[in-house]
């Protein structure tokens, strides 16, 4: 795949509460945002076993996104916090075995924060765009 | 100062009295320790109420196919013991034990731990190919802590002393066997048995030497694997024996979970996936989701690892396994600088704080503008 053609294939996990609700919310507002996200739906932000996020890095994503509420506000209260540790934890070990950690994108978008939605997709897809695709995904040995 | 037993001989003859001697204690039932067994040649955990066993047992084994802390484990996993058993464990087994204690999966109430100045283990395959020799070479370089062919992880382990059980034997550097209380429980037993005499503590230094030379092979380690595991294609060339047995995370003490992600049916992929899959990229190797695996279980259990190296143990096809983990878990681990089995902080799972890994964030929209 050229630089030129590259469309970055991103996967967005959102929490039910918030993260998801704003990205509805920026639909309904008929608000651009690039296609490129695949949005998938958890209850809360600490629902995302690390294990997603590396499946979908090897098996077809360019980039993932973990979205949830922002720090206390998670709907379980807490949720976001650990969520924060998983992914620090997964972005070390990426770091730690030369696996592009700028792959894994952790913010928080509060319901109500659509336009900031938009501008996080888009911040993130260019920034992945830049990156170029993702070597992994197209290794047959993994 | 401390409260304590002395014994003169070998470690080994010290250990076994002091273990017979803790199971006449009233409030004690029995004891687990391996022990040679006797057709095969390897060595088991044995969980025994009789001296006998006690006295034909090994507490210092040269190797350890299973994981102490799976012991405890198996033994409280559904209830605590009606009463304490005594455990004669190696460092990173009591170090495992504790770390599995948090989060509910040993229950430590249920055991007095005893341990010692750790040699290290042999791999067991090599071992087994050569156990007399082997056996001799052990013996000789038991008290001097000075065993050659150990396993990879052992030869770089800095806590090798037996300071976070019950009970500490000391015997490296010095002449004879110095059984120290680290507990306030192991107190009230010395007390209970009439034993407990000030005895002092090894002095530092005896042991100086050994953990210098524990500590410049870890960083020689440190820096030759890192360099073996630093681009996707090494970290691959590394992993491509793999088989994906799954028999490293079988004999992990930190894998604990009764049914794993990697044994779902979130796995069992059907046959239209694989093919898309393949397609895409250009084929698929079987079996699939070794990287995944791997990388997976490190996000699970690398905060958590002892490196006590018996994964790569395992093994059946010399991945190093041990040697990865122990590299990427130092550096999970520094993210919440923890150290486990001897932090007494829950695991980082188990916690938070509100302020903290701003760096892992993405900047606030509102703070970016
Ligand atoms: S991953 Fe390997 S070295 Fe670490 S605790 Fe588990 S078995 Fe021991
Ligand atoms: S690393 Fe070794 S023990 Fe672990 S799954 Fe692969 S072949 Fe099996
Ligand atoms: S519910 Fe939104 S992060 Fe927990």
């Amino acid at each position: 795949m050229s630089e030129k053609g590259f469309e970055p294939k991103i996967v967005g996990f959102l929490c039910y509460w918030c993260s998801y609700t704003a990205a509805d919310l920026a639909g309904i507002s008929r608000l651009k945002y690039p296609p490129n996200i695949r949005i998938i739906r958890v209850m809360c932000s600490s629902r995302v076993d690390p294990v997603f996020i590396i499946k979908a890095l090897l098996d077809g994503a360019d980039g993932v996104l973990v979205a949830g509420c922002k720090p206390g506000d998670c709907h379980y209260q807490k949720g976001n916090y650990y969520a924060r540790r998983k992914v620090a934890l997964t972005k070390k070990i990426l770091e730690s075995l030369g696996l592009e950690p700028e792959r894994v994108m952790l913010s928080w978008v509060p319901a109500s924060e659509a336009p900031k939605f938009a501008e996080v997709v888009k911040e993130f897809t260019e920034r992945i765009r830049k990156l170029g695709p993702n070597p992994m995904k197209e290794r047959v040995f993994v | 100062m401390a409260l304590g037993v002395i014994y003169t001989g070998e470690p080994e003859a010290a250990i076994k009295d002091f273990v017979k001697l803790l199971m006449k204690h009233k409030d004690i039932q029995g004891a687990v320790i391996p022990v040679k067994m006797e057709r095969e040649g390897s060595y088991a955990f044995v969980f025994t109420k009789s001296p006998e066993v006690v006295d034909k047992s090994s507490p210092i084994a040269p190797v350890m196919p299973v994981q102490g802390a799976r012991v405890l484990s198996k033994l409280t996993k559904r209830k605590p013991l009606t009463k304490p058993a005594v455990a004669v464990l190696k460092p990173c087994e009591v170090r495992a034990a504790r770390e599995l204690s948090k989060i509910n999966q040993v229950c430590m109430e249920s055991f007095i731990t005893v341990s010692f100045d750790c040699p290290g283990v042999y791999p067991t395959k090599s071992f087994l190919k050569n156990a007399d020799a082997l056996e001799e070479e052990f013996k000789k370089g038991l008290k001097g802590l000075s065993v050659s062919g150990v396993r990879p992880l052992c030869e770089s382990c800095t806590y090798f002393t037996g300071e976070f059980a019950d009970f500490e034997v000391q015997f490296a550097g010095i002449n004879e066997v110095r059984i120290i209380a680290r507990s306030q429980r192991a107190e009230a037993i010395l007390k209970g048995l009439g034993k407990a005499e000030e005895v002092e503590e090894r002095d530092k230094k005896a042991i100086e030497a050994v953990l210098e030379a524990r500590k410049k092979a870890k960083e020689a380690l440190k820096t030759e694997f890192a360099e073996k595991v630093s681009t996707p294609e090494k970290l691959l060339s590394v992993l491509s024996s793999c088989i994906n047995c799954h028999n490293c995370r079988s004999v992990c003490p930190i894998c604990f979970c009764r049914e794993c992600f990697f044994d779902s049916d979130s796995l069992k992929t059907p046959p239209h996936l694989y093919l898309e899959r393949a397609s895409r990229k250009g084929g698929l190797r079987f079996m699939p989701d070794t990287l995944l695996f791997h990388l997976g279980r490190m996000n699970h259990m690398s905060l958590s690892c002892v490196s006590c190296g018996t994964c790569e143990d395992a093994c059946p096809n010399m991945v190093p396994v041990s040697r990865l983990f122990a590299l990427v878990s130092e550096r999970t681990r520094a993210i919440f600088d923890y150290v486990p089995g001897i932090d007494d902080r829950p695991s980082p799972f188990l916690e938070y704080r509100e302020e903290e890994l701003e760096e892992y964030e993405m900047p606030y929209y509102e703070a970016r503008s």
